[in-house]
């Protein structure tokens, strides 16, 4: 939640709206799926990603990746013999009450599949309205074990879970020989999940120490307050598992208070903005995240087309939410009908797809059955790979 | 411990800054601006592309060039508060006090979402870093940055506190804030002091903002909205309306986050500040120097 208090209050009206509304969104679907009106018209998939806010450029990585992969498949004769895909992008602004609102749109415009997702704690409301409609989630990015706990038939996570991040995070730890950790989270669901995650594979484990597991309030600028307990601890790895934003100005605060240790910080913090708000401090921070498409090998003809499509680089997530999309074009021919159960039920059956993080087949909780983390570090203010751990 | 009472005391002159706006306006025309935290959102953006535009500054110029950047975005933001006072509160003078805090309300969803619609909802990083050497001071931390920045805000609360004790324009603030309609009964131009009420508080809360951007670095439209709910905690806590109370409480605000961090961890923080706040209130309602109600300024 970026606007802290101001949006609790908005936030319980949204939900009554929500619930209000779940019922139409049913309605609106069932008839829809009933009627063969739509049968040759576009196969439109709904993705609700940051568009607004400070998540906007990864929502833009997002949008770029999608369209790329629907273009590609359009262009290969689209689905179902010949139905074009469309791509409706909405905002999710990282907040739970715009993620709704925006769920409800997609969903009234008819999406057959569900494409999106970044923040864990917007996305996590959207999955009522999803399920209402009984339209299948493919989350690209989103990736708290929040989402799949519900046991919902309908959401599928591509991303690699906390659990996953968590297990490579201590794979870490014992590899470089960092004894004590410092974990930090912002108290969002995705962070906190992190966190508590990794404390807990570390208990059991035992070969690494946690001297501290705290949490701040995002939003603000000071963060004495975290660093000095820090100071006082002196862990050798201090794990940030939030966003950038304060991520930056963490990483910049403990530099300036003279930590001497490591920092690593989860995926939400890759974005080439933490090094600039870190500043010189930046250099040399760890972090935890899956593949991007400058850490893979071959994926040159790939960053390419993105490049001429789009004329930027592609970023954190494109991957994933290009993957989404195929996945979701693969389902839905599988299935040979736009009914949320069948796709469903063919994207359960999925055996060996060939995606970026390798070949998928998911779990029974509906989770990428190896998350495909790995081990990033700042080198002259960019991400670059550090370890694989393999 | 020393360096409890250093970081609290140097958050605490942030808030003390921002309090200060909020406390005099109240004193003056018993409006809770909501919008003056935004207003300190806006002195960093202000502040950011003054700085952007003189383009690459050589690192010994680096201070010199903030300072009038600091001085340019303080005249700014005092008249963006002239602006808002003329526009948005003072159409609203006679009207009951729900509409009027309604529309602080409205004024700060406008500056939050004009900036980001201006400037872009990323956050930026601060062209100039405020970089300078550490000190151990009784086993405190202490960095060159932070002395600037403090004196700098004493320097400020000294200057505002003279003019309000020693001028005639002073003298008019605190009469408006005893009896509004016996100082215009007086001959006192109400609406001029009003107009530098708003301009002092803004330009304060400017200040506030360039200095936040040059030592931590990164700006972005909401970062004025935390801010300024502990900057109304501290101006309550000092006692709402009282200028010293102000000063008083952004202090006390930041040693009790300092120590609520480190008596209860970084996650019970602000429901330890907030519980002292309600503590207050329940207790001594007119904060710590409320006794002074006859006389608010």
């Amino acid at each position: 939640m970026k606007l802290g208090t101001r949006n609790t209050i908005l936030l319980g009206i949204a939900s009554a709206v929500v619930l209000a509304t779940a019922g139409c969104g049913g309605g609106l679907l069932s008839s829809g799926d009933g009627e063969t009106a739509g049968a040759s018209g576009p196969v439109k998939l709904g993705m609700v990603v940051p568009i607004s806010g400070s998540s906007a450029p990864t929502g833009a990585y997002m949008k770029n990746g999608a369209q790329l992969a629907v273009d590609e498949i359009n262009k290969a004769g689209g689905v179902l013999k010949g139905r074009k895909l469309e791509l409706m992008v909405e905002d999710e602004a990282c907040d739970a009450q715009q993620a709704v609102a925006s769920a409800n749109k997609v969903v009234s415009a008819g999406a057959v599949v569900s494409v999106g997702g970044y923040c864990s704690g917007a996305t996590l409301p959207t999955l009522p309205i999803f399920q209402k409609a009984n339209i299948p989630m493919i989350i690209p990015a989103a990736n708290s074990q929040e989402l799949v706990k519900q046991g919902l038939k309908n959401v599928f996570m591509i991303n690699g879970t906390g659990k996953q991040q968590s297990t490579t995070a201590l794979a870490f730890m014992k590899k470089a020989g960092l004894a004590t950790v410092a974990l930090v989270d912002d108290n969002t669901s995705y962070s906190k999940d992190i966190t508590t995650e990794t404390a807990a594979q570390i208990e059991t484990d035992g070969g690494v120490k946690v001297l501290l597991k705290t949490s701040v309030t995002a939003g603000e600028s000071d963060y004495s307050a975290v660093v000095r307990n820090i100071m006082a601890k002196k862990p050798a790895l201090v794990y940030w598992t939030g966003y950038y934003q304060e991520g930056g100005l963490i990483i910049n605060q403990l530099k300036k208070a003279g930590f001497p240790g490591k920092i690593m910080v989860a995926d939400g913090s890759v974005d080439p903005s933490l090094a600039k708000i870190a500043g010189t401090g930046g250099e040399g921070v760890y972090a935890t995240m899956t593949q991007t498409p400058d850490t893979l090998k071959g994926a040159e003809k790939w960053i390419a087309d993105y490049k001429a499509k789009f004329k930027t680089d592609a970023g954190p997530y494109s991957t994933q939410s290009y993957d989404a999309v195929r996945l979701a074009a693969k389902a839905i021919d599988d299935a040979g009908s736009t009914k949320g159960a069948d796709i469903t039920k063919a994207l359960e059956a999925i055996d060996g797809f060939p995606m970026f993080s390798g070949p998928l087949k998911f779990t029974p909780e509906h989770t990428l059955s190896s998350g495909g983390f790995l081990i990033l570090v700042i080198k002259d203010g960019k991400f670059t790979l550090d370890n694989t751990l393999s | 411990m020393t360096q409890l009472i250093w970081d609290g005391l140097f958050v605490g002159s942030f808030y003390a800054l921002i309090a200060l706006g909020y406390s005099m306006v109240y004193g003056i025309i018993k409006l809770l601006n909501f919008a003056h935290g935004d207003i300190y959102m806006l002195g960093a953006f202000i502040g950011f592309a003054l700085l952007t535009s003189l383009g690459g500054i050589p690192a010994s110029l680096s201070l010199a060039a903030l300072l009038v950047v600091l001085l340019v975005s303080m005249l700014l933001t005092g008249t963006a508060g002239v602006i808002i006072e003329r526009l948005a509160y003072r159409p609203l003078r006679g009207a009951p006090r729900l509409a009027v805090l309604i529309t602080a309300v409205g004024v700060s969803f406008s500056l939050e979402y004009g900036i980001a619609a201006i400037a872009g909802p990323n956050p930026r990083a601060f062209p100039v870093r405020m970089e300078g050497g550490v000190f151990d001071v009784f086993g405190a931390r202490v960095s060159l940055p932070q002395i600037i920045l403090m004196l700098i805000a004493a320097m400020l609360m000294f200057a505002l506190n003279t003019y309000i004790q020693k001028t005639s324009t002073g003298r008019a603030m605190r009469s408006i804030a005893l009896d509004m309609t016996g100082s215009l009964l007086m001959g006192i131009n109400v609406n001029a002091v009003i107009t530098r009420t708003f301009f002092i508080g803004s330009a304060l809360a400017g200040a506030a903002g360039v200095m936040a951007g040059a030592y931590y670095g990164k700006i972005d439209f909401l970062m004025g909205f935390i801010i300024g709910l502990k900057a109304f905690t501290a101006a309550v806590i000092g006692g709402i309306g009282n200028i010293k109370g102000a000063m008083l409480g952004g202090l006390v605000l930041g040693f009790v986050e300092a120590f609520g961090t480190e008596w209860f961890g970084g996650q019970w923080r602000d429901v330890f500040a907030f519980s002292v706040l309600i503590l207050f209130l329940t207790l001594r309602p007119t904060g710590i120097l409320g006794e002074r109600v006859t006389e608010r300024m």
